[in-house]
């Protein structure tokens, strides 16, 4: 399970994971340049649709997190945006999805969770968060732990898990019928399933944060 | 030699028995995804929310069947593999 070593660099070995989260980092960062080179006050050509879906984002989180709350919207933004090339960098032949990796979608969520929570200390204070963990009764202090546990472990195993066990079809696949029939399912598997479980990561990270505000 | 044949057969029935979660996770979904059809029908202009909150509830019903992937991987990738090595070695 654990993924090739492809090169190294001093004696620091760069992993395929690491490798692609790279060559993706790369992508949108050149991607958001080149798009984002002249804006003007009033928007003409591409910058219409950069707008639209910018918008579409900022509605759908305040659904989730609250009007008041845009600070989130950049970092909501970009994991979709990592997590949805990241799935459908996959279909290129050669190319390895860093969600096929549990260290990237442990981090991704290790990042959510801690920044959830680091707000939420922000914005009702330290004993009032620390009182949320015993609440309704102390009793309930073992289970609040166990939920706390569980919620980034299953954000992360899901988007694992779901990438993964396309990703063994897919081989299983080529070992039985390698010419046409892995095609609809590569666009199945790589697109579809890549952009569902980027809108299920995406709304589940908002949700989380939303719940450790209130 | 027959007690790590035994253990072998045995984690290959477990892993199956343990995918039977999918197919349980599955008629969740289906049932989660027919009523969002029913609800769709009768508000056709609640579509976006609805789709939203359906999608949201079946990934988090799925866990149960990540879960069983994770242990079936665990045990294949992990206890199987050794195992089966060590038994051709003792061929």
């Amino acid at each position: 399970m654990e993924p090739s070593i492809l090169f190294h660099i001093g004696s620091f070995p760069v992993y395929q994971p690491v490798f692609w989260t790279w060559v993706i980092m790369a992508f949108l960062a050149i991607g958001s340049f080149i798009l984002t080179r002249n804006l003007q006050k009033t928007p003409k050509g591409v910058q219409h649709f950069l707008e639209v879906g910018i918008e579409w984002v900022e509605t759908l989180i305040a659904h989730d997190v609250g009007p008041a709350r845009k600070i989130f919207v950049p970092l909501i933004l970009m994991t979709a945006l990592y997590v949805g090339v990241a799935n459908m960098i996959g279909v290129i032949p050669g190319a390895y999805s860093p969600t096929e990796d549990l260290t990237t979608t442990l981090t991704l969520s290790l990042m959510i969770y801690v920044l959830g929570h680091i707000a939420g200390i922000a914005k009702k204070g330290f004993g009032k968060w620390l009182k949320g963990f015993i609440e309704p009764t102390f009793l309930m202090l073992p289970l609040n732990l166990a939920g706390e546990v569980s919620e980034f472990v299953s954000h992360s195993f899901r988007l694992y898990g779901n990438i993964f066990g396309g990703g063994i079809l897919l081989g299983i696949l080529y070992m039985m019928a390698p010419y046409v029939l892995p095609v609809p399912l590569m666009a199945w598997f790589g697109i579809i399933m890549g952009i569902i479980q980027t809108a299920v990561f995406t709304l589940l990270a908002s949700i989380y944060i939303q719940n450790k505000l209130t | 030699m027959l007690e790590i044949a035994i253990m072998v057969a045995a984690i290959a029935i477990g892993s199956g028995i343990a995918l039977v979660s999918g197919g349980l996770v599955g008629i969740g979904e289906g049932f989660v995804a027919g009523k969002a059809v029913e609800a769709m029908a009768r508000q056709p202009e609640m579509e976006g929310s609805i789709r939203t909150t359906m999608l949201v509830g079946q990934a988090v019903s799925e866990s149960g069947a990540i879960y069983s992937l994770a242990v079936v991987l665990l045990l294949i990738f992990t206890v199987l593999q050794p195992l089966v090595a060590r038994f051709l070695e003792l061929l």
